[in-house]
This record gives structure tokens, C-alpha cells and sequence, in this order.
């Protein structure tokens, strides 16, 4: 047959951009810093997930360098084979303690770590019981899997326990996932009770904490620690790539959960192990959180100043309950236009529009950060204030 | 691109709900006796000026409509100048008959839309002409409007116009419902489907990309729902599956090559067809034959009837037998979206209340996929 069969890269490629999809990559000249150069323009920096400002800090930083210096560059090998380091153990044990669990696991990334657990924890004749605002990296590999799949309405216990009911009698094992801090709203999920139910019918509980890994609990600790249930979710899944300021995925759990993992994870058997640079700049921020408490402490302090004054101009900032502060604005064209003029003025908050979120409640979604100084934030409501009017939003 | 959208007005829609009366076809003079007073024409206007105040597009909408207090007055008391009359009552009061004839010419148009303003017996008399060939619109003015092709309120309607104009909405099943003549004559008031048109839905959002999402047409869906249907029955192989009527589950059962009726209720035994349209006492019959069985429901109409609307077959003796534990009920998240109950009306109060004590039913939206759906039922 005579066909190009290279054609749909372009074709596909000039849809996404005809209809606004395609990602026009923004990029910063400088580190990921409050204050960053974006496409040449200084920008006070509130859409990155550097919660903490970790990603520059003086001890990450030298971290990477003596375990650069001490093993070099790459790592050699996947984990299984060759790859494993005694640096890339120590990071494990450091982690396990800090989370208060008995194990942990350190996978390549976070997409990593549930593309790689989901669809082994849970196969034929099984059940995933999620939450219908669960983010992409759960979905995609949610749908993967041969478990059938029930969907609750966001964090609606009364549902989850209807679901649970009915998935009592008809399946063999019951994982039931949720994100820990829901990455559009900023809201929590109500992990506690979440694992009460799960006792109550024998299922297994999975948390994404992504966004909540160094942000929430004492000392950053997570959705377990701001539970007070340390150890009691099975699977705590997590990131060194928002509030760490590295990259990489975790899981934190039983010694049995870890040892399951390694062994069944293709991701995790598949690809190379960090570089040692990447490990020691994980213990590096490990031990910033265990000792820095000023870092969680000014982003909960910014985010609160921050979150006060939008409402008191008259925004609508939703439920959220962490850094990420929505700022509702209706619909998807005011959301992206706001954006845009947000960004000329300095300051740099990325739309999400519909169908990320329902056609009226199209956003601007801000992420606080803590090296953020006052004056900085002043300026950055500043414009919030003088645009929204601008644009009939408040 | 939406370019040619169709107005049909009922003159007379709803005028028989204000005073009293089940429906206004045949009895509006005993309508007016009683004091009513025309209100689609009004709510025809307040529709299409929302909509204008909405649409940026609408220079490229080129209307059609009938002559008169059928949509042209309408139209041009919109503000619409741009209007092209294509069909002349002869008489002064219109009836159903204009309706149909108005049709017809839409047909031959080949128009992108039809919006008319009516209720139950106004979306029959227009289904029973443009079939699924036109998707229709309703402004909702009539007394009974169980027909899941109106807008919840006139304001609705606009929104889901100019959605659909700008390509955000798009075209799937709709359930046309209609009074039971036969049953109200013997003094029952029961709704029946009376068929699947084309109406206007809200397309499921697949993520493809971080934030990039792909709209999935309703078929897309039903293929899914085909799929899991096929795996449900390849793995209880002895069971005999009760097909319950409606647009969704005819889409898979013509999946599977299973010559069913869309109205009715169906048999399927090993995924061969074994029983026809049938009626209670053919399928008390069967389920003396086969010991297990289930039954398989999709919701009908706008407000999501599983039973006690268009299959009055499934009586309560058919139901108890069967057992509620065996009722899969299946539909695609746009419709869901429409319904966010499921509805029960057996007729049976202690029947009724077995469901309201359910509270709930797991509705199946896609392979394998389910959600929780609370149930109403009529008594609880």
C-alpha cells in the first residue's frame, strides 16, 4: 500500500496546535528560583512545585556534588543487575525513617512508581475503587490493569462505602486510590477515614501524595503524618520532585510491600537507577526537612497571607486546603487571558481551563512557594487585584 | 460547523398544565375555557434572545422556520432578520399536522438542528418525521416533558444551543417518551418510550495528554459497554440475560448481532437470541425454564427510569423472581450526567421499598468501569 507513514506526526501535531492543546514550552534561564527568568522575562515564579525552594538549596546542592564526586556521573546499570549503590539504599533507610514506616522504594519518578505498582498490586477478579478527581499518572495506569474499576465521587465516604458493599461480595482483592492533595483544588483526601473503611472490608489503600510529599504533616511528613496514621496506609506513594526539590518516586510502607514491589515493578526493573548526584541530593533534602523546619513553616505562612487577601478582594479560591490555591474565575478564555496578563506584569500562574475542570469553574492555579518574601507577594496580589477588576472577575 | 438549525413552535404547548389538565393535544379549547394563556411563544423568545447575547457566531447561522405564531413571529421578536420561511399553516390554529408537515421540509433541508419549543406529544409528532436524521432541541413549555432531548429550563436550553453551535456539545441518543394511550384509557397513567431520537449531549473526556483531553463520541462508549456486556455473558455462560429496551442497550445488542426490538424486551441465552418482544407471562414462562437469569437496564427518558417507564413487562412478579441483586444497569456518562438518580416505579410498594433500602445501584459506564448512582423510587 502506498502510504507516508510518518504523516500523522504532523497531521496530529498541527490539530493540537489549531486548537490550542500543544504545549508551548516556557523556559527559565535561570534555576527554579521565586523569582525566575521565564522566556527572557523576570517573573515572581507561582506555578512551580518547588513548594519548599529546595531545588537551589546550599546543602541539595553539595550533596549532589560529593556523591557526583565520590561515584560519578551515571549509576551503570538498572537497580536489580548492577545498579544498586550503597548510596541508593541509604536514601531507602533515611526515607523509610523519615516517613515513620518500616520500608521504602525509590523509583525513577513518580509516573514511574504507579505506572509500575498499580497494575501488580491488583489483576482479574479484583477491584480499584478511585476517586473520580484522581490524577492522570493513577488513571492511566488504573485503566491498564485486568482489575474492574469502580469510581466514587471525590471524597465522598458515604459512596466509598457503597462501593465497598458491593465490592465485598464480588471480588477477590479491593485497592482503593486516591490522591492525597488533589492536584486542581488543593483539597485532602480524608485519608483516615479512608483507611477505616478500608479495614472495615479488607481492602488494600494506595495515596498519591505527590503534592503533599513536603508539604503537609509535621515537618513535611505527608498525608500519613497529617493523619496521624503513620505505616497504616499500605501503599504511601510519593515524590522527590515538587517539595524535595530533586526528582524521583517513593513509596513508603511494610518491608513485604517493598520486597513485592522491586521484584514485580517493570519500571523499576527496567530502567536505570538515579545517578548518584540524584540519591545524594535526596538524603540531602531528607536531612534539610529534619532539621530546617523554617522552610514548611514559611510556605504554610505564605500560603496563608496569600489565601486571606485574594479572598478578601473578593476571589473565589474554592476548597483548597494546602499551597495550591485555585483562583476561580469562570470561564476557560477569561482563565487563559488572566494568565497571559498576569505574566506581562510578572508574575508567572498557569490557566487550567475545561475539561480539566468544569467549563464555569476555569482557573488560574497558583503553587505558593516558601522562599517567597512578603513584599514579593504583595506585588503578585497587586496585579491579581488590578486584573481582576480589570476583567470584571472581582 | 453548525450553519442551519430548524424552529418549530407549538403554539399551544403547556397551556393545558396550568389548569389542570395531563397534556393540551385535543383539549385546548377546554384549555382556554379554563383560563390558560399561550406561553411558548414567550419562552421561545427568551430562549433565542439569551442565546444571541451568548453566540459570537451567529452571522454564520442561517435560520429556518414556519410562518406565524409557529417560529417566525418568534424569531423575529428575537431580533433574528435573517429568516427563511419554509413552510404556511392553512388554518389559523395550528395542530399537530402543521408540525409534521414543517418537518418534512426540514428533511429536505437538510438543517443541522431542530429547536422547537413544546413538550412530550410535541417531540413525538416531530421524532415520528425526522427519525434520527435531524438531532432536536426543546425548549421546555409542555405539560409532560419526560423525553430526554429538552434543556432542564429555557435559560439551559440557550447554553446547550450555543455549546452545540461552537462544537463543544455534540450529538447522541435521546429517549422520546410518550403517554401509554392504550393503559390511560383504561384509567392508567403510565409514560412509555416511544423511541431514540438524536439529541444534544455532553461528550465523555478522555486525558491523552497532561491537559489535553479527547472528546469520545457516545458509540465509543457503547462499544465499551458491548464489550463488558460480551465478557459478563461469556463468563455465566448458563444464565439466561433479559435486554431491557432503549437506545443503549439495542446498540450493543445489534453489536452482537442479536436481532432484538428496541421497545420491547428481549432473551438471550448463550448470546443467542431465544425470545422476542416479550410480554410478563412469556417471561414468567422463561424463568421457570432457566433458574438464573439477569436483566439488563439502561435509564429511559430524562429523569432515569430503570423500571415503571417503557417496560411495564418487568412487572414486580418478573422483578422478585428475578432478584434485584441481578440487575445490571448499564449507560454512558453523558446520560448520567442528564440523570443523576436512578429511578424505580414498580408499582409494588413493597418492591419500591426493597430498592429505596438499596439506597443505591452500581451503574456500569464503561469497560469495566462503574460508579455509584443513588436510587429514587417513586413511594420512598
Amino acid at each position: 500500500m502506498n502510504r507516508n507513514p510518518t504523516a500523522f506526526l504532523k497531521e496530529e501535531y498541527d490539530e493540537l496546535v489549531k486548537n490550542d492543546f500543544d504545549w508551548k514550552l516556557r523556559i527559565l534561564e535561570t534555576g527554579s528560583t521565586p523569582h525566575s527568568v521565564v522566556d527572557g522575562k523576570e517573573v515572581i515564579m507561582l506555578c512551580s512545585n518547588n513548594y519548599l525552594n529546595l531545588s537551589n538549596h546550599p546543602r541539595l546542592v553539595q550533596g549532589a556534588i560529593d556523591a557526583a564526586k565520590k561515584y560519578g556521573a551515571g549509576s551503570g546499570s538498572v537497580r536489580a543487575i548492577a545498579g544498586t549503590l550503597d548510596i541508593h539504599m541509604e536514601v531507602e533507610r533515611r526515607l523509610a525513617k523519615f516517613k515513620r514506616t518500616e520500608s521504602s522504594l525509590i523509583y525513577q519518578t513518580g509516573f514511574a512508581a504507579n505506572a509500575g505498582l498499580i497494575p501488580q498490586l491488583v489483576g482479574k477478579g479484583d477491584v480499584i475503587i478511585s476517586d473520580e478527581l484522581n490524577h492522570g499518572s493513577i488513571i492511566d495506569w488504573v485503566r491498564l490493569t485486568k482489575a474492574d474499576r469502580a469510581v466514587f465521587k471525590h471524597k465522598d465516604m458515604g459512596e466509598l462505602e457503597k462501593v465497598l458493599i458491593d465490592a465485598d461480595k464480588k471480588y477477590n482483592k479491593i485497592l482503593i486510590i486516591t490522591d492525597g492533595v488533589f492536584s486542581m483544588d488543593g483539597d485532602i483526601a480524608p485519608m483516615d477515614n479512608i483507611v477505616e473503611l478500608a479495614n472495615e472490608y479488607g481492602a488494600m489503600t494506595y495515596a498519591d501524595d505527590a503534592h503533599g510529599e513536603g508539604v503537609i504533616g509535621p515537618d513535611g511528613r505527608g498525608i500519613g503524618a497529617h493523619f496521624g496514621i503513620e505505616g497504616k496506609i499500605d501503599v504511601e506513594m510519593g515524590t522527590f520532585s515538587k517539595a524535595f526539590g530533586v526528582v524521583g518516586g517513593l513509596i513508603a510502607g511494610s518491608q513485604d510491600l517493598v520486597n513485592y514491589a522491586y521484584n514485580k515493578s517493570r519500571t523499576w526493573l527496567l530502567s536505570g537507577s538515579h545517578p548518584p548526584a540524584v540519591a545524594g541530593a535526596q538524603i540531602a533534602a531528607i536531612d534539610v526537612l529534619e532539621t530546617e523546619p523554617e522552610h514548611v513553616r514559611n510556605l504554610w505562612d505564605n500560603t496563608k497571607y496569600f489565601k486571606k487577601e485574594l479572598e478578601s478582594m473578593g476571589f473565589d479560591t474554592g476548597n483548597s486546603d494546602t499551597p495550591i490555591t485555585p483562583v476561580i474565575v469562570g470561564e476557560s478564555s477569561k482563565a487563559k487571558e488572566l494568565s497571559n496578563r498576569l505574566y506581562a506584569e510578572g508574575v508567572f500562574a498557569l490557566p487550567i481551563v475545561f475539561p480539566m475542570v468544569a467549563r464555569d469553574k476555569a482557573r488560574i492555579r497558583t503553587m505558593m512557594n516558601a522562599g517567597l518574601t512578603k513584599e514579593d507577594l504583595n506585588v503578585a496580589l497587586e496585579k491579581f487585584e488590578k486584573l481582576g477588576k480589570k476583567l470584571v472577575i472581582i | 460547523m453548525v450553519s442551519k438549525i430548524g424552529l418549530i413552535v407549538n403554539p399551544i404547548a403547556g397551556m393545558g398544565g396550568k389548569v389542570g389538565l395531563k397534556g393540551t393535544d385535543g383539549v385546548v379549547e377546554k384549555a382556554i375555557k379554563l383560563g390558560a394563556k399561550p406561553i411558548a411563544s414567550q419562552k421561545t423568545v427568551e430562549m433565542l434572545k439569551e442565546f444571541l447575547t451568548n453566540d459570537s457566531k451567529n452571522d454564520d447561522l442561517q435560520w429556518f422556520t414556519s410562518k406565524g405564531d409557529m417560529g417566525g413571529r418568534e424569531l423575529k421578536n428575537a431580533g433574528i432578520k435573517e429568516i427563511e420561511i419554509i413552510y404556511e399553516p392553512s388554518g389559523k390554529n395550528t395542530t399537530y399536522e402543521d408540525t409534521k408537515k414543517a418537518c418534512k421540509k426540514f428533511l429536505e433541508l437538510d438543517i443541522d438542528l431542530l429547536v422547537f419549543c413544546g413538550g412530550d406529544g410535541t417531540a413525538r409528532d416531530i421524532f415520528e418525521i425526522v427519525d434520527k436524521k435531524i438531532p432536536i432541541l426543546g425548549i421546555p413549555s409542555g405539560v409532560k416533558m419526560h423525553s430526554a432531548v429538552f434543556g432542564i429550563n429555557v435559560s439551559a436550553t440557550a447554553k446547550m444551543l450555543h455549546e452545540f453551535t461552537e462544537g463543544t456539545l455534540t450529538i447522541g441518543d435521546a429517549d422520546i417518551m410518550d403517554l401509554d394511550e392504550d393503559r390511560y384509557r383504561r384509567g392508567e397513567w403510565n409514560i412509555r418510550l416511544f423511541g431514540v431520537a438524536k439529541g444534544i449531549v455532553e461528550p465523555t473526556y478522555i486525558q491523552v495528554g497532561k491537559t489535553c483531553f479527547e472528546s469520545v463520541s457516545d458509540d465509543v462508549i457503547k462499544d465499551e459497554l458491548t464489550e463488558h456486556i460480551v465478557d459478563e455473558i461469556e463468563q455465566n455462560n448458563n444464565f439466561l440475560y433479559l435486554f431491557g429496551s432503549g437506545g443503549t442497550i439495542d446498540y450493543i445488542a445489534t453489536k452482537m448481532n442479536i436481532k432484538n426490538t428496541l421497545l420491547g424486551i428481549d432473551a438471550v441465552h448463550k448470546k443467542k437470541l431465544i425470545g422476542k418482544d416479550l410480554n410478563e407471562e412469556k417471561i414468567l414462562k422463561l424463568l421457570k425454564k432457566y433458574p438464573t437469569v439477569k436483566v439488563i437496564l439502561s435509564p429511559i427518558g430524562a429523569q432515569g427510569f430503570i423500571l415503571g417507564r417503557g417496560n411495564l413487562q418487568l412487572s414486580p412478579a418478573v422483578i422478585k423472581k428475578i432478584g434485584v441483586d441481578n440487575i445490571i444497569v448499564i449507560s454512558t456518562p453523558s446520560k448520567l450526567m442528564h440523570t443523576p438518580v436512578i429511578r424505580v416505579d414498580t408499582g409494588d410498594k413493597k418492591l419500591d421499598q426493597m430498592f429505596a433500602e438499596m439506597e443505591f445501584m452500581i451503574v456500569v459506564i464503561g469497560y469495566r468501569l462503574s460508579r455509584v448512582v443513588k436510587i429514587q423510587t417513586n413511594n420512598f
